[in-house]
């Protein structure tokens, strides 16, 4: 599915050059769910901004079913993030001015999916919140926003699902009843996710777990 | 510590907002400095030149020559007292270049040995004389007049002395009917010009060498006290700067309030400015609360960062207007019509200094008392931070001062007053239109997915549906910039078709024809193939009492509240009143209150008093209503009238009419004058009809209607320029705050935009939904603006100059969509920035 060889970043110039990541070598298999774990500065978040194509290397290669995302243009990268991938962010990151239902429809509406407005109303029923769909962000708690989050990034079917500490901004029950929720999402439609988190309990909950430390894996 | 962390490491730290805070401020506050610096140099020019203005210490003068009764009286003050004097008497005539063969309406001044006593003429060849005939220079160039040229004035012909190159009796150039022509006043009485009726002043002149200025002014209230006519003034030298100034000073008023729009949408600019940086800085505001730094304390600091720059604004326009004005004296000199001084009086600027800072300082009150209000401990605690709302009320003091200064710079409480109401009709309008607009956007949106037609109108709909006061409030200053322009052109475009491009209007406005040559005259006339046409008789009169209390004249206060209304007031007061009689109503005028007059049945005695009717404002100025009962002096005799009803007159119209018309049968056999006009007709026989109506009757005057047009058309295009240029210093203000708010805009939604680019939303995609969102309110706002300009000029029109009604399709949306583009590029400007959006930058780590 996914294959890393020899993956470099490295941010700042002259003396104040941070080598973020040294060479990462990596594997993904279909339908796998791999944890990312390490501490704050171990890489993990920028190897995921990597490997999502939300930024690009210094050197070394991410192949995607045998297509290399590295070397793509901006234009190719988003047009291919957008038909591939979901993202959930630690903050959530609705559009402010969209309601629930809204947010979800985005990327189905951008794809110009057919059906877009049935689906979206499915996913919003299947996070338990068909009854908020009219709600604009400010008025969902922290909960409930992360909830619409994980069903904007599963409306596509992405065939690799990111997760960046999906539950790093919630309360303990709050935060694992969302990443319960992530997890049976993934496991029905056997969607790849790679999941950045500092927990190793809920990292334990991935069918792989890989550490990060000072820029390379351990 | 503390406060050195709100003035200089702030303001590096936040270098965009300070700039933009100082740049707001100083643009807004430009063009009131910049015409109050004007204004007051003109002032101060005419109040140093004063008894060079007016020739003498004091003058009595009236329409008529004094009587003798008011003669003695006059000597039995004067008498007592060492002094000089002279008579000046100026009319209005037609004098012929007998060279040339032209002929024209000039202003003929007979001055007496002496003149003037303060001041100087100077002619051509160094020496004036007042035993001798010198022209003007305007009407030197007219006529190309050479000495010893022959003119004809009356019965009499006099050969030209010299040209009087500089006449510092003359306030302001360029504002006069006619040229003018200097005549010794015996000279003048041989002309036979001077006939009853006829259009002119007396004016006796005094020098007291002895007497300081208090006495001269006691000496002024001991005659004023023995001459009760209203209709005869007497003057000091500082009430004839002011007179002077007057034409001047209208036009600085409402320039001033054009102005104020500028500032206006500054202080919204600035409002929304400091609610984005105080919302920014909340959270290390609500750390210094925590660590003891009371709320007040906090305000106080914001406070003084906000004077800083305010302190700096006012510190560059004094730099900026001593540079610009130095190098615009040449320009104001020939705009004004004054040789304009060129050492700069800043008192004016430094006494609006404590109104600007004020006003400006108001508008942070609902952002300061948010402040106060917001529970500083607990925002901490919470997962967003956010200022408390503030209250309508908080925005009292704002408004408040707001109608004050309106006031103050119109020197008028009703212009003041309209001024801030039409804001208020404007502001709720604004409101209204983009309330409406977003429950129609609410109303087509709902159920529909967000491909409306495309996804990124869709999204730009939804924003527009959902932004709350920011939109508003750029709504609000887009929408006042653009009725600010439409009112401008679309009153010019108004006025121009009224008085400039009419092609109906008459070609001679005559005046002063005497009763006895009334039928020859109107022979004369027939004889060429013309047709005089609106003759009206005019009867000089005074108005004597209302309802049985004696009619006073207006004291001369000049305390500083004196507004216009009350210079207006007492002006009308102290006049004479010319009136006519006529039964019907003519096409130029149109009844508004009351009833027509009766008509009459043959061999009716009229044993009652005579019905009046007025021009309305004239009414409201000397605060008649209808069935008031007045008594009119006419050259002697009263006559008792009661006020029947009120008209409205288009005095645009230039046919011939009057504040007081009489019900036919009670004055018609009064001494009398007549006017006419001469209806459309060819240059060719205008010019030569009055060339040999000068000949036969030589008492006879005449106005060039298209000559006076044209004359309004300079002055008004020179008014014109001076608003527009203030006009669209208010939209570059508008311009700048909308940057600001664009790029806030723009800033505040990095987030939104970098997550849309995270879906897959290109950069060409989220310009293009930017443009979309703040392209339709910028079309929406112009719309709405210029409609609202338009009616208001419409209103301004109809009320005010009395012209009717019509629209300049080209003046309203070729601006309109000019500033939509502008706008547009300024977003574009701001929108650049969203290809810097980094997705990355929503990841925990980074």
């Amino acid at each position: 599915m996914m294959n890393v060889s020899n993956l470099k970043k490295s941010y700042g110039e002259g003396s104040s050059l941070v080598e973020v990541l040294k060479g990462i070598n990596l594997e993904i298999k279909k339908g796998e769910t791999v944890a990312l774990l390490g501490k704050s500065g171990s890489g993990k978040s920028t190897l995921l901004s990597l490997l999502s194509g939300l930024d690009t290397p210094d050197s070394g290669e991410i192949l995607m079913d045998g297509k290399n995302i590295s070397f793509l243009t901006e234009k190719e990268l988003t047009s291919f993030r957008a038909q591939n991938m979901g993202i959930v962010f630690q903050q959530f990151h609705l559009v402010s001015t969209l309601s629930a239902l809204e947010n979800v429809l985005l990327p189905l509406e951008l794809l110009k999916r057919p059906g877009a407005m049935e689906r979206a109303t499915l996913l919003l029923d299947q996070v338990g919140l068909s009854s908020r769909k009219e709600h604009l962000p400010s008025q969902l708690s922290g909960g409930e926003s992360q909830r619409v989050a994980i069903a904007r990034a599963m409306a596509i079917s992405p065939k690799i699902l990111f997760a960046d500490e999906p539950s790093g901004n919630l309360d303990e029950e709050t935060g694992e009843h969302v990443m319960d929720l992530l997890f049976k999402m993934v496991k029905e439609s056997e969607t790849t996710m790679v999941l950045v988190t500092h927990d190793r309990d809920l990292a334990k909950k991935c069918s792989r777990v890989i550490h990060l430390e000072h820029g390379g894996i351990v | 510590m503390i406060s050195s962390f709100f003035l200089s490491r702030e303001i590096k730290r936040y270098p965009f907002f300070f700039l933009l805070l100082l740049v707001t401020l100083t643009l807004g506050t430009l063009g009131l400095l910049g015409i109050g610096l004007v204004s007051e140099q003109v002032q101060t020019k005419l109040k140093s030149n004063a008894k060079e203005i007016l020739t003498s210490d004091l003058v009595v003068s009236a329409r008529r020559d004094l009587n003798d009764g008011e003669k003695e009286k006059l000597q039995s003050v004067v008498d007592k007292i060492s002094h000089e004097h002279y008579l000046v008497v100026d009319i209005y005539s037609m004098v012929t270049h007998l060279r040339s063969g032209e002929t024209r309406l000039v202003e003929l001044r007979g001055v007496e040995q002496n003149f003037p006593f303060y001041g100087k003429l100077t002619t051509a060849t160094g020496i004036f004389s007042q035993k001798e005939l010198f022209v003007s220079k305007d009407l030197s160039e007219l006529w190309q007049i050479k000495t010893s040229d022959v003119m004809r004035l009356g019965d009499l012909t006099l050969s030209v002395s010299g040209v009087v190159t500089d006449d510092s009796s003359q306030g302001l150039r360029g504002f006069s009917l006619a040229p003018r022509l200097y005549i010794p006043l015996s000279d003048l009485q041989k002309t036979n010009l001077l006939k009853p009726g006829s259009t002119g002043g007396y004016a006796y002149h005094y020098r007291f060498p002895k007497l300081n200025d208090e006495e001269v002014k006691k000496v002024k209230d001991l005659i004023t006290e023995l001459l009760t006519d209203p209709a005869i003034r007497v003057t000091l030298p500082e009430q004839s700067s002011e007179q002077t100034g007057r034409t001047l000073g209208y036009l600085t008023d409402f320039m001033a309030l054009a102005a104020l729009i500028g500032l206006i949408l500054s202080l919204v600019g600035i409002f929304y400015l400091y609610q984005s940086h105080l919302l920014a800085r909340l959270k290390d505001l609500c750390l210094l609360y925590l660590h003891g730094l009371s709320k007040g304390s906090i305000i106080i600091r914001i406070i003084q960062q906000f004077s800083l720059v305010f302190f700096v604004a006012f510190a560059l326009q004094y730099l900026s207007l001593s540079f610009f004005y130095q190098k615009l004296v040449p320009f104001l000199s020939t705009t004004v019509g004054l040789d304009m001084p060129k050492e700069i009086s800043f008192k004016q600027i430094l006494s609006q200094f404590p109104f600007l800072y004020g006003l400006s300082l108001s508008i942070l009150v609902p952002l300061l008392m948010g402040l106060l209000r917001t529970p500083m401990g607990l925002q901490l605690k919470s997962q967003k931070i956010s200022l408390a709302r503030f209250r309508f009320y908080d925005f009292i003091p704002f408004m408040l001062l707001l109608l004050g200064y309106s006031c103050y710079l119109s020197h008028s409480f009703y212009t003041g007053s309209l001024f801030f109401g039409a804001l208020c009709i404007v502001f709720l309008f604004s409101m209204i239109t983009v309330k409406l607009m977003q429950w129609i956007l609410k109303k087509f949106i709902a159920g529909r997915g967000l491909r409306i037609p495309t996804i990124e109108y869709g999204i730009a709909l939804r924003n527009l549906t959902r932004s709350g006061h920011k939109l508003t409030l750029s709504f609000l200053s887009l929408t006042l910039g653009a009725t600010l322009i439409s009112l401008i052109l679309q009153l010019d475009r108004m006025i121009q078709k009224e008085f400039i491009l009419d092609e109906n209007k008459p070609s001679l406005f005559v005046f002063d024809i005497q009763e006895e040559q009334l039928s020859p005259l109107l022979e004369f006339t027939k004889s060429r193939g013309l047709k005089l046409d609106g003759i009206t008789p005019m009867i000089r009169a005074r108005l004597e009492d209302v309802n049985g209390k004696a009619f006073k004249r207006a004291t001369g206060d000049t305390g500083t509240l004196r507004t216009r209304e009350d210079e207006n007031e007492s002006r009308f007061r102290n006049r004479g009143i010319n009136l006519t009689y006529r039964q019907h109503l003519i096409p130029s005028e149109t009844l508004v209150e009351g009833k027509l007059f009766p008509e009459k049945i043959a061999g009716e005695t009229l044993d009652r008093p005579a019905y009046l009717s007025l021009e309305k404002r004239f009414a409201q100025r000397l605060g008649l209503k209808i069935n008031d009962k007045v008594t009119l002096d006419i050259q002697g005799v009263p006559v008792e009238g009661v006020v029947w009803n009120f008209r409205e007159v288009k005095w645009t119209s230039f046919y011939p009419n009057f504040f007081v018309n009489v019900e036919p049968g009670f004055i018609d056999q009064a001494p009398k004058t007549y006017l006419a006009v001469l209806p459309v007709t060819t240059r060719e026989n205008k010019l030569s009809f009055e060339r040999d109506a000068v000949k036969e009757f030589n008492n006879i005057s005449f106005i060039d209607i298209e000559e006076l047009a044209a004359k309004l058309s300079d002055l008004f295009t020179r008014s014109r320029m001076a608003i527009e240029i203030i006009s669209w210093l208010s939209l570059g203000v508008g311009l700048v705050i909308l940057y600001g708010l664009s790029h806030d805009q723009v800033y505040r939604r990095m987030y939104d935009l970098a997550l849309m680019k995270s879906m897959g939303f290109s950069s060409g995609s989220l310009i293009q939904h930017l443009l979309l969102e703040f392209g339709t309110l910028f079309f929406v706002a112009m719309v709405a603006g210029f409609t609202l300009g338009w009616g208001m000029a419409l209103i301004i029109g109809r009320e005010i100059f009395k012209i009717s009604w019509s629209i300049d399709w080209g003046r309203m949306f070729g601006p309109g969509l000019f500033l939509t583009v502008l706008c547009l590029a300024t977003i574009l400007v701001s929108a650049w920035k969203v290809t810097r959006a980094q997705p990355r930058e929503l990841l925990s780590d980074t």
